[in-house]
């Protein structure tokens, strides 16, 4: 168990170490998540509709095409030279590989979604409710579900000459529950709800990650053999 | 079967499928009475429930060959797999085209977000990734094996969708018509309408099972010829 956990750790280590030092998927998506909420603001007649009305959907939505440009290229970071074949041949399970992948991506998209977070509280003024610890849980499972999802279908996507492009038809199907949940949670504790009115969504959030996660560790050997 | 075997069963079933049709046609124009609440348009009822029974059925197929085929790695698996998605695809889009015709009428509106409707078009949805990644890789093992994945997947958490979509708090007042047929205290649809819909159900199932036969000799003639072609390059 502990020898797996080892595994695990080092491909973690590895991937994120590879984004620090290279900062391409970090930067690309916290860019992405800027200027979208600038979009947004022009894209929203206030005499129509607040921000803080449709704040809640539009972060979700933000991290959800957010999260797509940095899961996306996942398994680009070792296309080069066949580094990917030889993380494969390395004497490691495949579901180790996938579990490695898709923490780095967690990791990513979790700081990424907090960022989004800050930026619809900086750019439209919107509260963050009388319990930001909830709200970072709800963001968490929702980063998680997403990745574990996400980093499936990028290794199903890579290997198909359409490439990223043929990732959000993959995807967007079965992320339904996630931004369901999500996206209800964080809406009533942006406008200050009690914790009881979401702790039903959170169950759910938690349900649906570890459905899809287990669904990845488990599906990713057949996308990755040889 | 022989691949002669399934090629003639596969015709006449389609035969026997398309002469049915024209049955279902005349009865539900011309024999059943007309719906005293709804007027003509409940007469779709008769096209759209078959229809939907026959890609929930296709679809149910697919994913579970898919699965065996991971399992197995048996290519009639996988082609069985193919030839069923292809006929959900067709019937869900029958399903789904006839739907909205019956809901501007009866509801004054091509589309809500009734939960059974959502269910269906991810369904198709995901079955139409399952097509694009079967036909963008390179090579066509990979493409299988890919594919019964997004089967797969999509068969895993389409439950768990359908449960979010029913808990969202904007469900429609006109709520999709409930089962009239199976029900624990039996039939509530009138003797003559149970008739026609039965009738139909029955040649759109027979429809088909004809069309995937077909389709199965045919993937069948199409990797035979990709293997003598292997053979006479090598």
């Amino acid at each position: 168990m502990s020898a797996y956990l080892g595994q695990i750790r080092a491909i973690v280590w590895k991937d994120l170490l590879l984004e620090l030092r290279t900062r391409e998927r970090v930067v690309a998506m916290g860019a992405f998540a800027v200027l979208a909420a600038v979009l947004f603001n022009y894209s929203i007649d206030r005499t129509v509709v607040q921000p803080q009305d449709i704040g809640a959907g539009l972060i979700w939505m933000t991290i959800v095409f957010g999260g797509l440009l940095g899961v996306g290229r996942t398994f680009h970071l070792e296309a080069e030279d066949g580094a990917f074949r030889g993380v494969l041949m390395s004497p490691v399970p495949k579901d180790a590989v996938f579990l490695g992948k898709m923490l780095s991506n967690f990791v990513l998209l979790y700081v990424v979604s907090l960022l989004v977070v800050a930026v619809f509280m900086l750019f439209f003024g919107m509260e963050l409710g009388t319990s930001p610890a909830v709200l970072g849980l709800v963001l968490a499972l929702g980063a998680l579900g997403f990745v574990a999802l996400g980093t499936l279908f990028a290794a199903v996507s890579a290997g198909t000459r359409m490439g990223e492009t043929l990732l959000p038809i993959l995807i967007f199907p079965v992320l339904i529950p996630m931004v369901v949940y999500g996206a209800g949670a964080t809406g009533r504790l942006l406008a200050g709800r009690p914790v009881s009115e979401v702790v039903g969504n959170i169950r759910m959030l938690a349900a649906f990650a570890l459905m899809a996660v287990a669904v990845g560790a488990v599906l990713f050997r057949f996308v990755v053999e040889d | 079967m022989s691949g002669k075997g399934i090629r003639s069963t596969g015709t006449a079933l389609a035969v026997l499928g398309l002469v049915g049709m024209l049955l279902v046609y005349s009865l539900s124009f011309f024999w059943v009475a007309t719906d005293r609440l709804q007027g003509v348009s409940q007469r779709i009822f008769y096209i759209h429930v078959p229809a939907a029974w026959t890609c929930f059925l296709a679809f149910g197929i697919a994913a579970l060959t898919s699965g065996m085929y991971l399992w197995l790695r048996d290519e009639r698996l996988d082609r069985a797999a193919v030839c069923a998605a292809e006929g959900g695809m067709i019937f869900g889009a029958i399903m789904l085209t006839t739907g909205p015709l019956w809901g501007a009428i009866a509801w004054n509106t091509y589309w809500n977000w009734e939960p059974r409707l959502v269910l269906t078009l991810l369904l198709w949805f995901i079955f139409l990734g399952y097509f694009m990644v079967r036909t963008s890789t390179e090579d066509p093992e990979k493409g299988k094996r890919f594919a019964a994945v997004v089967a797969i997947v999509g068969a895993l958490l389409i439950p768990l969708i359908h449960l979010s979509v029913t808990w969202f708090r904007d469900v429609p007042q006109f709520l999709h018509p409930q089962p009239v047929v199976v029900k624990p205290e039996g039939p509530t649809l009138d003797g003559d309408m149970l008739t026609v819909l039965l009738t139909s159900l029955g040649v759109f199932t027979t429809l088909f099972f004809g069309l995937f036969l077909l389709r199965y000799a045919l993937e069948t003639l199409r990797a035979e010829v990709q293997a003598r072609a292997r053979e006479a390059t090598a």
